[in-house]
């Protein structure tokens, strides 16, 4: 987060901000797949509403509009092929127990599309995801670098993740296809999965780490599994690296205490 | 049947149930319940080793040294197990089989310790035994209801009986494969918990770390 920012940054204006950052993907991804999108989009926004209204009544709070935006990630990156109601028990599943489950938007530890595409991406292991057109990617790199700018993204995991796979390509087989690690599904990945502030680590340290694990990750489950820049590996680096978070910034507060410690005793 | 009898019996069925409530038993919970049969034979093995150790333990329970008495506890319910087990293996060998080491894990089982420590030292021979009964009944209970959820799901089937055919094999039923992972059981076991406490508000815990609205936003 911006530390001279003069606005109040609250949930709801971290959710307008990633809103807008996604809303040139979900118009590139409209325009170049035409008119079969037009009902995932309309089905996901419905369940996000229906789901983000079931739980404010149950627990008598106000709504969260963030299950929108947590639909529109899920809908982008979806598989063109996927049936109506593969779609439907996938994005509940990831919206209730992912996120709303919790209480308000913050209290989580996952990103409700990464478990919904995990789900998915378990359940139903026939599909075979497309990587997405170029276009979808220059975009989705557009609205990552809006949140930068705003700081909801932090930079130190897009640094890190970037360094990371600098480092680990020189590793891969010649035979690697490296054009798909800037697919649209890495750099979606990238930015809405494994930036999400809510699933990421928070502390300096943490966020370091956090970004060079999910690097890692995407290329060793990419290399083992079904191929670079699969949506596969990127949802499960995403998955795993967000379990890890917590113990990462556990890491960075223990070093911190550490290092004063240390200071305290040389200075009395 | 006197009623304080009766409420050993049934108390363990949903208001003290040992997986729900107790968060006992919780790993051979999920491992076994991929189908109903294994679910069944598993809950049928445990609430016959929880019987018998709770009633045998409660007989001896004042003749058992205080400083020994954890040891004598594992020794019976570990002769138990393992003649539940020899049992199994000599007239049910394919499901046994199935089962692998889970049936010899219930030696670990928090259930059945828990239930000989906390009810059979301390009380006559009928009410553990009706205890013993109760808490198996209770553990098998979540145990089929959450095998069955896994099974229909998963496989289509019911007690390997096919209900919804497979669109593999010329069926319309899409199978959730996700259903056949363990994962899947931690939260089919989420949501018993959470409907059973929303039915019974006595059971919720505390609020550990209740949600503050912060400053400037509505209270509703």
């Amino acid at each position: 987060m911006m530390k001279s920012a003069p606005l109040h940054w609250d949930a709801h204006r971290m959710s307008a901000a990633t809103f807008v950052a996604l809303l040139l993907p979900v118009i590139a991804t409209v325009i170049l797949r035409g008119p079969e999108m037009f009902a995932p989009v309309a089905i996901g926004l419905s369940l996000g509403l229906l789901w983000s209204f079931v739980f404010s009544v149950l627990r008598k709070s106000t709504v969260q509009w963030h299950s929108l935006i947590s639909a529109l990630i899920f809908v982008v990156l979806l598989p063109v092929a996927t049936p109506v109601w593969q779609l439907v028990i996938s994005l509940s599943f990831g919206l209730v127990f992912g996120d709303l489950i919790f209480g308000v938007r913050g209290r989580g530890f996952l990103n409700a599309a990464v478990v919904g595409l995990a789900f998915l991406l378990f359940s139903f292991p026939a599909i075979e995801p497309d990587s997405g057109a170029p276009q979808v990617a220059i975009v989705a790199g557009l609205g990552g670098a809006l949140l930068l700018a705003y700081g909801v993204l932090s930079w130190r995991i897009v640094a890190a993740f970037g360094l990371c796979i600098a480092v680990l390509v020189p590793f891969l087989p010649a035979s690697a296809d490296l054009q798909n690690l800037q697919s649209a599904t890495v750099i979606l990945g990238l930015v809405f999965l494994i930036g999400d502030p809510v699933a990421g680590a928070s502390t300096h340290l943490g966020r370091w780490l956090y970004g060079a694990l999910a690097g890692a990750l995407v290329i060793l489950l990419g290399q083992a599994g079904v191929g670079l820049g699969s949506l596969s590996s990127v949802v499960f680096a995403a998955l795993l690296v967000s379990i890890f978070a917590p113990l990462l910034d556990q890491i960075a507060v223990y070093a911190n205490v550490r290092r004063r410690a240390k200071r305290q005793r040389y200075e009395p | 049947m006197r009623k304080s009898n009766l409420h050993h019996l049934t108390a363990p069925l949903i208001d003290n149930n040992p997986v729900t409530l107790q968060m006992l038993g919780i790993c051979s919970a999920l491992a076994v319940t991929t189908a109903l049969d294994t679910a069944l034979i598993m809950g049928l093995a445990l609430l016959t080793v929880l019987a018998t150790a709770s009633t045998l333990i409660s007989m001896i329970r004042a003749h058992l040294p205080s400083s020994i008495r954890l040891v004598v506890q594992i020794t019976i319910i570990a002769s138990l197990v393992i003649v539940t087990d020899q049992v199994l293996r000599a007239f049910a060998f394919e499901i046994s089989q199935r089962l692998s080491v889970f049936v010899g894990l219930i030696v670990t089982n928090c259930i059945v310790l828990g239930r000989a420590e906390s009810f059979a030292m301390h009380n006559p021979v009928w009410p553990s035994f009706l205890d013993g009964v109760g808490n198996g009944l209770g553990y098998g209970l979540i145990l089929m209801i959450v095998a069955a959820i896994r099974e229909l799901l998963g496989a289509g089937a019911l007690f390997g009986v096919t209900v919804m055919p497979l669109a593999a094999e010329g069926g319309w039923f899409e199978p959730l494969g996700f259903m056949l992972l363990a994962p899947s059981a931690f939260f089919i076991i989420g949501v018993l918990i959470w409907v059973i406490r929303t039915r019974r508000p006595a059971q919720v815990e505390p609020n550990d770390f209740p949600i503050i609205l912060q400053v400037g936003e509505e209270k509703s």
